[in-house]
């Protein structure tokens, strides 16, 4: 690096550690580490209603459940229509916890990290398995066999009495260093969990990406039979993929189940999955910020629609079935442009902003 | 003492017989070619060494301790040293030229997932550590201006470029080359013959070399073997086989 690091017309780098680096010059990571102290301190000083609050919770939770798509389907190039039964796999994790040793066990309310973290390691693991046909099997075939994991989750979750048939089961309030998590203080308390969450595992993933564990995954999209001979099982690098999207999905349930405070099936259906993959490729398959910008404008989309039908029926009585139509209309369509002109997703918005901005005001 | 020997393989789909008790030894320090025409089995016998296909009957031995090789699956071929460049272009086209080679590196590095989660210490010395080998083979390859270009943009001549450097990133005893010259200019193609000469030369790598290019061939090789429907028609130098009546009669055919 040059002398006075604000003036630089390049990176000039002199290692190849250097150049690895996540943030090439102080600059940029100055600028992160502060957008990151920001959505810290923010609700400090601004206070949201619950409801708006559960609806950022929820983003934030399709934010790291997305994360595991994104790295499955985008990077992995194996299209999965069954990532919202990964996700309900660490929900019924914490379930699980809790019908075994009751929703105010002291493993459950106090040491929930743990629990968070144990329900991503199995869903890894029931990711990993329901991966193997990885081993066999390819593009629209795979895509049965996960949608068959999604058919056979939802059927042993509503046919199971442990389960409680797929009625709620109920998750007691937790506890943090300050005592207990009341009902005014929930939502913000989970903001922030989920917020640590997404840091830590953004940066894993960022990490992961530049090293042989992701470069694997990116391989055995592009071309499977030249990953073999470059020495690496393609068979089972898709399995580790499906492991590791499981991984991100259990921990994204766990966090689900606690942010609501129960676990129901209806969380964890088919539509939620097609959902899933709606934000991956709206935000933008294969890209790490994808998994970010997705969720957000899903959500924010879902939002606007269903205040739109809401009013739509106010004025329209007689047609209320059809107000309740334009949400699944609209999200069709939106999936639907963004694949006809904008494959690249919003990332690509934001590459394109990025690199303008970069410039200004010099055209190139 | 040959590096690899092919004995007796005979490869079948269904009633047809792709390779026919095809005998050769691949001699160390050597480039060896294989020629023929097309269908005569030239790329089925180079599937069969790099683990593709596995022979229906005959055996693949390679190195010193006459390791039977037949049965493996790619990646294992590969990690023996092993390194095969395609005829069709494989190349993972939505990743830079660095990345390709890179991935080469696979089995080298020798970092685990957790040291790959968090990228300190060993991860990110052995990165760099591979990074230094990747962009020795670059230099070689001559490939500095493209290095960060997504390979899938790059033209065809210098794809194969790539495709060739890859092959030479798994730090190989034996490069086989399938048709590293296919659909090249003049100009390019006597770049390529330059590098595998130098691959040979500098590198110390066996080459087996597939190519069309008969020219080509009877320059650079030092032991050619001939195939013709499966079987092997010819084997020898460059001199012997062009004086072979039956490889004459296979190219050109009979008065």
């Amino acid at each position: 690096m040059s002398a006075n690091r604000w003036l630089t017309t390049g990176n000039y780098f002199t290692s190849y550690q250097d150049e690895q680096r996540i943030f090439s010059t102080r600059l940029d990571k100055l600028i992160f580490i502060g957008f990151i102290v920001c959505l810290f301190a923010w609700p400090l000083l601004i206070k949201l209603s619950n409801r708006n609050m559960l609806v950022l919770d929820t983003i934030l939770i399709a934010i790291v459940a997305v994360l595991g798509l994104n790295l499955l389907t985008g990077f992995a190039g194996l299209i999965s229509i069954g990532h919202a039964a990964f996700v309900g796999v660490g929900a019924y994790t914490v379930a699980s916890i809790i019908r075994l040793i009751g929703d105010d066990h002291v493993l459950v309310t106090h040491a929930w990290p743990l629990v968070i973290i144990v329900a991503g390691l199995v869903g890894a693991v029931v990711g990993a398995f329901v991966g193997l046909p990885a081993l066999r099997l390819r593009h629209l075939y795979l895509l049965m066999a996960t949608l068959s994991f999604q058919i056979i989750f939802q059927w042993i979750i509503n046919f199971s009495t442990f389960f409680n048939q797929g009625q709620t089961i109920s998750v007691g309030r937790v506890f943090w260093f300050t005592g207990k998590i009341v009902r005014k203080q929930h939502y913000v308390f989970w903001y922030y969990v989920i917020l640590v969450a997404i840091v830590l595992l953004g940066l894993g993933v960022r990490n992961l990406l530049r090293t042989r564990y992701g470069r694997s995954l990116v391989a055995v999209r592009d071309n499977d039979r030249a990953a073999d001979a470059m020495g690496m099982h393609p068979g089972l690098t898709k399995v580790y993929a499906f492991g590791l999207a499981g991984f991100l999905a259990g921990i994204a349930g766990a966090l689900h189940a606690y942010l609501y405070r129960g676990v129901g099936f209806e969380s964890f259906t088919l539509h939620h999955s097609i959902v899933y993959l709606a934000m991956a490729i709206v935000g933008g398959m294969g890209t790490l910020s994808g998994s970010f910008w997705g969720p957000a404008a899903i959500q924010f989309l879902e939002l606007r629609v269903e205040d739109l039908a809401e009013k739509a029926g106010h004025y329209f009585p007689s047609n209320m079935n059809l107000s309740t139509a334009l949400r699944p209309l609209t999200f069709g369509l939106v999936i639907v442009l963004f694949l006809m002109f904008e494959p690249r997703g919003i990332a690509n918005w934001w590459r394109i902003v990025r690199s303008y901005v970069k410039l200004w005001p010099f055209r190139y | 003492m040959p590096l690899l020997t092919v004995s007796n393989v005979t490869l079948s789909f269904g009633g047809l017989n792709a390779l026919s008790g095809v005998n050769m030894n691949i001699n160390p320090g050597l480039i060896t070619s294989v020629i023929g025409p097309n269908g005569a089995g030239k790329t089925s016998i180079l599937n069969c060494i790099s683990g593709f296909y596995h022979p229906t009957s005959g055996d693949i031995q390679f190195g010193e301790h006459k390791l039977s090789i037949s049965s493996f699956s790619p990646h294992q071929v590969s990690n023996l040293g092993i390194a095969r460049a395609f005829q069709n272009l494989e190349l993972f086209s939505g990743l830079s030229v660095l990345d390709n080679l890179l991935l080469a590196r696979h089995q080298n590095l020798n970092y685990n997932f957790l040291q790959a989660v968090f990228y300190f210490g060993k991860a990110s010395r052995v990165e760099a550590e591979n990074r230094a080998y990747v962009e020795e083979v670059i230099d070689f390859m001559e490939l500095e201006p493209f290095r960060h270009q997504i390979v899938g943009n790059l033209a065809y001549g210098i794809q194969k470029r790539v495709e060739v450097a890859r092959a030479l990133t798994l730090a190989p005893q034996l490069l086989l080359l399938d048709e590293p010259m296919a659909g090249m200019n003049i100009e390019e193609k006597e770049d390529m013959v330059r590098f595998i000469v130098d691959i040979r030369q500098d590198r110390d790598v066996t080459v087996v070399l597939i190519e069309h290019d008969l020219g080509v061939v009877m320059d650079i090789s030092d032991h050619i073997y001939v195939l013709d429907f499966g079987e092997l028609i010819g084997a020898g130098t460059p001199d012997e086989v062009s004086q072979n009546p039956k490889v004459i009669e296979a190219y050109i055919g009979e008065e």
